[in-house]
């Protein structure tokens, strides 16, 4: 009997321990993780290997963000492409071309198409911020890595939310760490995902060195993104991200 | 004798038999017309579709159609040029390189199918030079030139002489842009053609997309459309020599469009349900006219029996009677069918009301129906065959007469 209580005592304790834990409000979780990941501005030097089964191509990306929704992207290398640039702006994305010294606006219809020819959509760029605003988050499980708690997120968009996935599923670190996001479509099955593969210090903290984003099912075909070089900014002037800063960055 | 007998037995009541003869000629019109109606407009929606876009055959790397990955490429396009050469049936072949890009004037950007094609030897095989009905084709060489669809050109709200910007991926993955100026507006009819297909020079197109000489697609149209099969038979032979990574495949037109193949399936099940309803009134009509007779006639076939026709010689009797009056049912019939037919061949159809579902198809204004040995005797055929199938009923019954009960017989 004495025995019974002890066993009961710890389940009971057990369960109060994982409800404090689950207590974390889910979309706070999210909204940090954010911020920690993207900070207030940053300047990067990003590789992004695209893989497939018989090719492989990596390129150079040099990266500035601010904020939430502005981001601006150039590639240094391959020297063919290098010059190419692509700016994003809340939902609206344009791209340069120095070739033909031309900006192209991405229009809405092609925002579902890859960006680069890798597995990130243009829409994957553009509407990076939209799982903070478009969708309701609930903590659904906890699971243990390294010795620290990581939260299982489950993010359903909201009803009137111009989104095109059914649901995605997150896993945080306690400490902000992004570890996995995967894209559900409207049947709840899954149709890509974005896994951390590295962690490391840059840029001044802990951070998600190497990203793999991959389709379901598809494991020969993945793209891979590593950050060489990042620095987190207090600021960045707003001038950076406009199109005519778009059409001259190289100089 | 018996025959004597039998044509004058049809015309003792004239006016019945005068209206089974048109209720089987009748039949025999409508069906003879339908049917070379149908395959004709079949024939023109196939040729038009083929000569558009796809060509009787075309010969792919494996799994470049589903993918349409831009790497799946024939590396060389002259071996399968040779290989081509050597057959007889073939009339004509091109060879076309495809890649989906943005193509933008200004503010306005919009995502097309950018194709690269051999401005020699594409009016072989496609009618696209025929369609331009502005501007000009393309000129040799590579030039930064295209034409556009009309459908686009709106959309993008440009005309002859302007400059748009395209911008796609390479066959190295690197990225495609490249400054055209606009040289002809196509018009095909085929909305989505219309609406997304930009056309430049296979030089050009080689060049911005890094494809260093390879291809998509070598296009090939056959003198007729009933060559397709055998020609492809021995191109699979002969393409097996052609080492390429993957392997090369050749597809018939049927796979390259085969909703094209599905609405013909769909259009003839639902023609031969209407044709089947039609050829059993037909049959009644004809079964009713002999039934009657029997009953009218009782009396008569109990005289003949009685002295001494056998019951065999009055079902050939019956028999005859109802072969000769389908038979000027459905010879008249099938005459008036063809001179109808025939002058519609010529003439011509206006289907401009439709047009709008048609266009989806590549038909234009007028549809051709078109005589074949098929169309002509598939309707009659079926004619005959029913209407003695529906006569052989009466014919038989006669022979269970006993004489004496039929001369009693009012």
């Amino acid at each position: 009997m004495k025995r019974f209580l002890q066993i009961l005592s710890v389940i009971i304790l057990q369960s109060f321990i994982t409800c404090t834990a689950l207590a974390i409000d889910a979309q706070t979780l999210v909204e940090k993780s954010f911020a920690y990941i993207r900070g207030k501005a940053s300047v990067s030097l990003v590789q992004m290997t695209i893989h497939r089964p018989r090719w492989e191509r990596k390129m150079v990306i040099k990266a500035w963000t601010k904020g939430l929704k502005h981001s601006l992207f150039y590639i240094v290398s391959p020297p063919k492409d290098r010059g190419n640039g692509t700016l994003k702006r809340g939902r609206e994305m344009w791209m340069y071309n120095p070739k033909v010294n031309r900006v192209i606006k991405v229009p809405p219809s092609m925002m579902a198409q890859s960006w680069m020819g890798s597995d990130f959509s243009n829409n994957d760029l553009a509407k990076s911020d939209s799982l903070l605003t478009d969708y309701t988050h609930k903590i659904i499980g906890t699971e243990a890595m390294d010795g620290k708690m990581v939260y299982v997120v489950e993010s359903i968009p909201k009803l009137d939310a111009p989104v095109i996935w059914g649901m995605q599923r997150l896993k945080i670190r306690e400490d902000l760490i992004w570890l996995e996001e995967i894209f559900y479509d409207e049947n709840l099955k899954p149709v890509k995902m974005m896994k951390t593969l590295q962690i490391q210090p840059m840029g001044g903290k802990l951070y998600p060195k190497v990203w793999r984003m991959q389709k379901a099912g598809q494991e020969a075909k993945y793209t891979e993104i590593t950050y060489l070089e990042l620095e987190f900014k207090k600021d960045l002037p707003g001038s950076l991200f406009t199109i005519t800063r778009l059409r001259n960055l190289r100089r | 004798m018996d025959f004597k007998i039998a044509w004058r037995n049809i015309w003792r009541n004239p006016r019945r038999s005068i209206l089974t003869i048109c209720a089987t000629s009748f039949a025999c019109i409508v069906l003879v017309f339908m049917l070379s109606f149908q395959f004709g407009s079949y024939e023109t929606m196939i040729n038009t579709s083929v000569k558009i876009q796809t060509g009787h055959l075309q010969i792919q790397a494996e799994g470049y159609k589903e993918k349409n990955d831009i790497r799946l490429v024939i590396s060389n396009g002259e071996k399968v040029a040779a290989l081509l050469r050597d057959i007889p049936e073939v009339r004509g072949f091109s060879l076309r390189s495809q890649a989906f890009s943005l193509v933008s004037v200004k503010n306005r950007t919009y995502g097309a199918l950018v194709t690269g094609i051999d401005p020699k030897t594409e009016p072989s095989v496609s009618r696209l030079k025929s369609l331009v009905r502005s501007g000009s084709f393309l000129g040799d060489g590579a030039q930064n030139e295209a034409i556009v669809g009309n459908l686009l050109a709106k959309n993008l709200r440009i005309s002859i002489g302007d400059e748009i910007t395209i911008l796609g991926q390479g066959r190295d993955g690197s990225i495609a842009a490249t400054v055209l100026k606009i040289k002809g507006i196509f018009s095909s009819g085929i909305t989505e053609l219309d609406r997304s297909a930009l056309f430049i020079p296979l030089d050009t197109f080689n060049e911005v997309y890094t494809m260093q000489g390879a291809v998509h697609q070598v296009v090939i149209v056959l003198d007729s459309l009933s060559h397709v099969h055998r020609v492809k038979n021995r191109l699979i032979q002969g393409i097996q020599d052609i080492s390429n990574d993957p392997p090369l495949v050749v597809l018939d037109w049927e796979e390259l469009m085969p909703g094209l193949r599905q609405g013909i399936e769909m259009d003839l099940i639902s023609g031969m349900i209407f044709y089947l309803i039609l050829i059993l009134v037909v049959a009644f009509s004809i079964m009713n006219t002999f039934l009657m007779a029997i009953f009218e006639r009782t009396r008569e076939f109990g005289v003949l029996m009685a002295i001494g026709v056998t019951p065999r010689r009055l079902t050939k009797l019956l028999l005859m009677e109802s072969i000769g009056l389908t038979a000027i049912g459905i010879a008249s019939g099938t005459i008036a069918g063809i001179l109808i037919t025939y002058y519609f061949q010529v003439h011509g159809i206006d289907v401009s009301g439709a047009s709008e579902i048609l266009s989806q198809f590549g038909i234009g204004g007028r549809l051709h129906p078109r005589l074949g040995v098929l169309s002509i005797s598939i309707g009659p055929g079926a004619v005959l065959l029913i209407t003695l199938l529906a006569a052989l009923y009466p014919a038989l019954k006669v022979q269970s007469f006993k004489p004496v009960e039929a001369m009693a017989a009012a």
